[in-house]
């Protein structure tokens, strides 16, 4: 049958939610059902650092009948993603392991960068409007109860993603008792998010502009409705027509709103300060309108796997954004560009070339751009310890769209560009690093290593390169008339440790132009 | 607004207008051009229907009163005041009774060929010899006589049982009198047919007859002084309404486990009972004056069900009508076919409730359904439906079933079957707390070529395929995307899950359906004062919420037109001048008991139909789920108003209520009689009946064209 149905499961930190969808390439995604529960596993974690047994146990209840559910519809696919409550309690490993055994469900637990980029997808499936809103300057901004994620556009591509420790519910529960009434509360946090956005704005926005606000989370789109345009899925109001509502709403009890706007009353919560949030963002950064889009994580998930599946078209490149945001971090720690450019060429023909060879996938071919661009950005902080400060500045930087393992691949990538691939058995880390894994990490850095010798004097000397392979040989042709003697001899220090990764035998060869 | 339109004074307690409702109900046993059984079984149930009252109705007041809850109706009557009301009109509902049952039916028994006789002094030789032996060999083997005396206390009386009640003295004593009582079997018949007289003259007689009439046989050392049949009613196993306010119920609970066995709340005796007696009784059950109802006749008319029920006689019943086939549905194409063509309206009885069957049925068995969800409330004891749905379990789909255990005396047989489904394999729901699953919805999801898609069953009345041939009910079948959406989040709050985001068409008690009925009322008024047409027809069970009621008046004084099709209980008044002068309330009690709650707006003249599960009265509104759907498609609009415009034309079995507070019949000078029942019943028959016999219908021939080769 044509049509396929695909349940996403989604562990929030307040709710746990399964969406089933069906989806036809006629047709696109449709959403069949939406069934979600309270599940407070967030203020678990805020107080006791870890998930309760109690709410562990009701974890599994809820999976247990999701999983009935999604039995009755005879669901083909499915993906199960937990957030930051699960990601940040203390026992996730042994939780994760349980909760899987008991439910027969694997869980993904998502970094916040990939749960941002699956957050922006659900926003730019509508893709015709999304297109037009990213026209101009755009900032997505998450509210959630523990902390906000802002993330910018450059022109339509989403560069940069910044998390920041100010949440809606928090900042609440933290101000409560300095409270004196309505008004002093909302000057109290102008003042405290005053204070981060000029931090965020010094580092980030620049002379951007931002005209657009999209906001997710906060429990929002329901007080906007009145608001949402006919044919339109997401939500917009202006800038009057958002204060207008904010001034309506704000003087008004939680138990009223809940009654004009038809939401129950523990949604209300979250949505005051959500609503103060949003308004200081907007006059921060003078934006014109304000968007709602609405959507859950689940809808970001089941785009994500339509897109990957090719079960529906669409022409926005998401590993374009995700490109993009890796050149924002390069040029913030002033790495060359060129040089970058030029080994990006040469470094992607090598893996095109080597298919059979080393068997990865695009998704690594990805993952090696991205290691390209970032593989100098170690010394911005000192010329000397490059392969460290490399790796820390990307370990500690969000890289949009990029899972945890994802980044770590590339920090080790790039750490191993220029210091020891320690054997299996010597490597350091978490766990998450296994066999596979650090395959991945050796076949990608004995590329990064060869490449980075063809431009090692960062004069960009060859602006061509072709690669061709025959049987054993991998040949580097480099089609220049400048002196090539310095790249030629570093490129033969680096070959013997590509021939014992992918036992074909790198050879440069300089062809003169005429 | 509450000021306006919310004083006491423009309201009618519920408990008097529901007594006038059985007024209503006793006025069919009244009705001369009715069949003589059909009378007799409308006085059986005023009987029942006035069991059930005491029992619920009249137990909860006693219980205000104990509890000294001092609050008022919507009438701003106390519980005193009311239960002073309700003896006033009940005492002369049972004298109405029993002069019906004396001087017309009995005779007119008697004429038919039936005698029952109502003193056993009546018996022939023969008949008598006949009872005397049925005694002895039926009757005396299950009796327990038990007599008071300084040893042996005054025992427990059961709750709504018959028994004979008799001072007996011990032979030679004649001055000192014992009081003694022996309860009338329940397992036994209550009538018992004699043997056939010569002329083919069918005789019956009472079992408390028999009994009297060998009565000494049970005190054998004594001499029976007197012997008279009582019944009474207590208040102990009572459930206790709803409607109630929550904080009254706690008290009343409190209070009902501090007593042994409830209070009696009703006493019915024989009229002619001898004062010893009475007084024995009267202050052994503690009773009061108020609540003792002298009986000119039987004690506990629904015996005459059974008499109904009797062979033969069959001129002297309505003719057998069977529920007819839904136009437009076939046999031979799956039903599932049938309803993608467009949505299926369902008026039960006049169409046969087969369709809803086997829609489940039918999912039970495709290969391509995937969950069935269904909600039942009172379901018959072997019903089609839970053998479909244990049936699809164990095909292998997905059952869900919430099935509502707390409908009123309904509580065993609901768990019996429930655990048959779960044996089966079904999910089971056992209710939600709080509140009564009162909505009747079905939902099929089916994997179709181009996707899932969904069938849903919508309806005012229960799955229960023995009340579908007696209620008048209504019911949609269709496949409207939106409308399935809706329910896929019905079945998923039924299930403990959060609500959808948003409804696309349907409207839920105890949260939104309030509001919506208000908001619904409020457009007709806007519409009124803006000079546009403004229209309300609303037919339902009960209206007494006094939010709607107000808003009715509100409306009504704007203008809005408003017929109301009432068939019970009925708190608002029409004709309070600036209030309810544009309001008309009519009440139809007839053949079937009128049951379907449908709903016209005139929406300024871009009319909206909505069908429900729920009454305006509070307990649908604020402590029952309940659904309110909307029917959309022209065609089944223009059957809905159809449907109405009948109830609103009968001249036959609609009472209209008057500014007074009673009922009167509709002034039928100068109208052809229409009588909606017989009405809906003969469009079926002609709506159902096949082609062929159409075309004859319209007498003009039509020519066969060349058959295809």
């Amino acid at each position: 049958m044509a049509v396929k149905t695909f349940a996403a499961i989604s562990i929030g930190s307040s709710e746990t939610e399964l969406k089933i969808y069906e989806c036809s390439p006629s047709r696109g995604l449709k959403e069949l059902d939406c069934v979600s529960t309270r599940l407070n596993l967030g203020l678990d974690v805020f107080n006791e650092q870890r998930i309760s047994a109690e709410n562990t146990e009701e974890l599994c209840r809820v999976l247990l009948d999701f999983r009935e559910i999604m039995q009755s519809y005879r669901v083909s696919t499915w993906r199960v993603c937990a957030t930051s409550a699960f990601r940040e309690s203390r026992n996730n490993l042994i939780l994760k392991n349980y909760v899987e055994g008991r439910t027969g469900l694997k869980i993904d637990v998502l970094s916040n960068s990939e749960q941002r980029f699956l957050d922006y997808k659900a926003i730019a499936s509508v893709t015709q409007e999304f297109d037009q809103i990213i026209q101009k300057a755009t900032a997505i901004v998450d509210l959630g109860g523990t902390s906000m994620q802002i993330s910018l556009f450059d022109k339509d591509k989403l560069i940069t993603t910044q998390n920041i420790r100010l949440g809606t519910l928090t900042t609440a529960e933290k101000l409560a008792p300095y409270e004196r009434n309505r008004a002093h509360f909302d000057a109290m946090i102008t003042e405290l998010m005053g204070h981060e956005l000029e931090g965020f704005n010094k580092l980030y926005q620049k002379d951007r502009q931002i005209k657009n606000l999209i906001v997710v989370g906060g429990n929002l789109v329901e007080v906007m409705k009145p608001f949402q345009k006919e044919n339109k899925r997401i939500t917009s109001v202006t800038r009057e027509q958002f204060l207008a509502q904010y001034h309506f709403i704000s003087d008004q009890e939680a138990d009223e709103i809940s009654r004009k706007f038809d939401i129950p009353v523990e949604k209300t919560t979250v949505m005051l300060p959500a609503l103060l949030f949003c308004r200081n963002l907007m006059e921060y950064f003078g934006v014109d309108t304000v968007w709602f889009p609405g959507f859950s994580l689940n809808d970001g998930m089941a785009f994500d796997y339509a897109q990957k599946n090719r079960e529906i078209r669409i022409s926005h490149n998401f590993d374009e954004d995700i490109i993009a945001a890796a050149r924002s971090i390069s040029k913030r720690y002033k790495c060359n560009q060129q040089h970058i450019r030029c080994l990006e060429a040469v470094g992607l023909q090598v893996f095109d070339r080597l298919k059979k060879q080393h068997g990865l996938s695009p998704r690594d071919r990805l993952l090696l751009q991205i290691a390209i661009i970032l593989h100098n950005c170690g010394k911005y902080i000192s010329l000397e310890d490059v392969s460290d400060c490399a790796f820390n500045i990307i370990m500690a930087t969000e890289i949009i769209g990029l899972s945890h393992l994802e980044r770590q691949i590339v920090a080790y990538t790039v750490k191993f560009n220029s210091s020891e691939l320690p054997d299996f058995e010597d490597f350091e880390t978490g766990g998450e690093i296994n066999v596979e894994n650090y395959l991945r990490i050796a076949k990608l850095t004995a590329i990064l290593r060869l490449v980075n010798a063809l431009d090692r004097t960062h004069r960009q000397k060859c602006p061509e390169f072709t690669v061709t392979l025959k049987e054993k040989e991998l040949k580097i042709q480099a089609q220049t008339d400048a002196d090539m003697t310095l790249e030629a001899g570093t490129f033969r220090e680096k070959a013997p440790f590509f021939d014992s990764i992918f036992h074909v035998t790198p050879v440069f060869k300089r062809k003169k132009k005429l | 607004m509450s000021e306006l339109y919310g004083k006491p004074e423009y309201f009618t307690n519920r408990e008097c207008s529901w007594l006038g409702f059985n007024a209503r109900v006793l006025s069919e046993a009244k009705d001369k051009s009715l069949p003589l059984l059909e009378r007799l079984k409308f006085l059986s149930i005023t009987s029942s229907n006035l069991d059930e009252f005491f029992m619920v109705r009249v137990a909860s007041l006693k219980e205000m009163v104990h509890a000294k809850y001092t609050g008022r109706d919507i009438a701003g009557m106390t519980a005193q005041e009311q239960l002073t009301a309700i003896a006033r009109l009940a005492h002369d509902l049972v004298h109405q009774q029993y002069n019906t049952y004396n001087r017309v039916l009995v005779p007119a028994l008697k004429q038919s060929g039936f005698v029952l006789i109502t003193q056993f002094e009546d018996l022939s030789a023969d008949q008598a010899a006949y009872v005397d032996r049925y005694f002895e060999e039926n009757v005396y083997p299950v009796l327990t006589p038990m007599a008071v005396d300084s040893s042996r206390p005054f025992p427990l009386i059961r709750n709504k049982t018959l028994n004979i009640g008799a001072l007996i003295s011990k032979k030679g004593e004649k001055a000192k009198n014992e009081f003694a009582t022996v309860q009338v079997p329940s397992v036994l018949p209550r009538v018992i047919r004699l043997p056939e007289g010569q002329d083919g003259t069918v005789y019956g007689i009472l079992l408390e007859q028999v009994i009297e009439r060998n009565i000494d046989k049970l005190f054998l050392n004594y001499d029976v002084v007197c012997a008279h049949p009582y019944r009474i009613m207590r208040n102990a196993d009572l459930s206790i309404d709803e409607d109630e306010a929550e904080d009254l119920l706690k008290e009343i609970q409190k209070q009902l486990k501090k007593r042994q066995w409830g209070e009696v709340i009703r006493l019915e005796i024989e009229e002619k009972v001898e004062p010893k007696l009475l007084k024995i009784l009267k202050k052994e059950l503690g009773v009061k004056e108020d609540d003792i109802y002298s009986i000119q006749g039987p004690i506990d008319l629904t015996f005459l069900m059974k008499l109904y029920g009797m062979k033969g006689f069959e001129a002297y019943r309505d003719k057998p009508y069977t529920p007819q086939p839904v136009p437009g549905m076939n046999d031979t194409e799956d039903i599932f076919t049938q309803i993608r063509r467009g949505d299926i309206l369902l008026h039960h009885p006049y169409m046969t409730f087969d369709p809803v069957i086997r829609f489940v049925r039918e999912a039970s068995e495709d290969p391509d359904v995937l969950a069935i969800k269904q909600t039942l409330y009172r379901v018959s004891g072997h019903s089609p439906i839970i053998a479909a749905l244990a049936q699809a379990a164990e095909n292998g789909k997905q059952v869900s079933v919430l099935v509502e255990l707390k409908a009123r005396f309904d509580e065993e047989n609901n768990i019996i079957w429930a655990q048959k489904l779960e044996q089966a394999g079904c999910h089971v729901i056992y209710g939600l707390h709080g509140l009564k699953t009162h909505s009747k919805i079905t939902l099929v999801v089916r994997r179709e070529e181009d996707g899932i898609r969904r069938y849903v069953h919508l309806g005012t009345g229960n799955y229960n395929d023995s009340t579908a041939k007696l209620y008048t009910d209504c019911g949609i079948l269709t496949c409207s995307e939106p409308i399935g959406e809706d329910a896929t989040a019905v079945f998923n709050m039924l299930s403990g899950y959060s609500e959808p985001k948003r409804w696309n068409r349907l409207a839920i008690a105890p949260i939104w359906l309030r509001d919506r009925f208000t908001r619904l009322i409020a457009r007709e008024r806007k519409f009124a004062l803006e000079g546009k047409p403004a229209h309300i027809i609303a037919k339902m069970n009960s209206l007494c919420d006094k939010q709607i009621i107000e808003a009715l008046y509100e409306a009504s004084s704007a203008g809005v037109k408003i017929d109301l099709i009432v068939r019970g209980i009925c708190c608002l008044k029409t004709g309070i001048p600036k209030v309810s002068e544009n309001i008309t309330v009519r009440s139809i009690v007839g053949t079937f008991l009128e049951h379907a709650r449908i709903f016209y707006f005139e929406n300024g003249g871009d009319p909206e139909y909505y069908m429900a599960s729920a009454d305006w009265m509070p307990r649908n509104l604020d402590k029952r789920v309940e659904i309110l759907f909307p029917v959309e498609d022209p065609r089944l609009c223009s059957e809905v108003k159809h449907i109405l415009d009948i109830q609103l034309a009968d001249n036959r079995k609609a009472h209209i209520l008057q500014s007074d507070g009673s009922y009167e019949k509709v002034d039928r000078r100068g109208k052809t009689a229409l009588n909606c029942h017989e009405y809906f019943m003969e469009e079926a028959i002609r709506r159902a009946a096949p082609e062929e016999t159409k075309i004859m219908e319209t007498r003009v021939f039509v020519p066969m064209e060349k058959p295809e080769e």
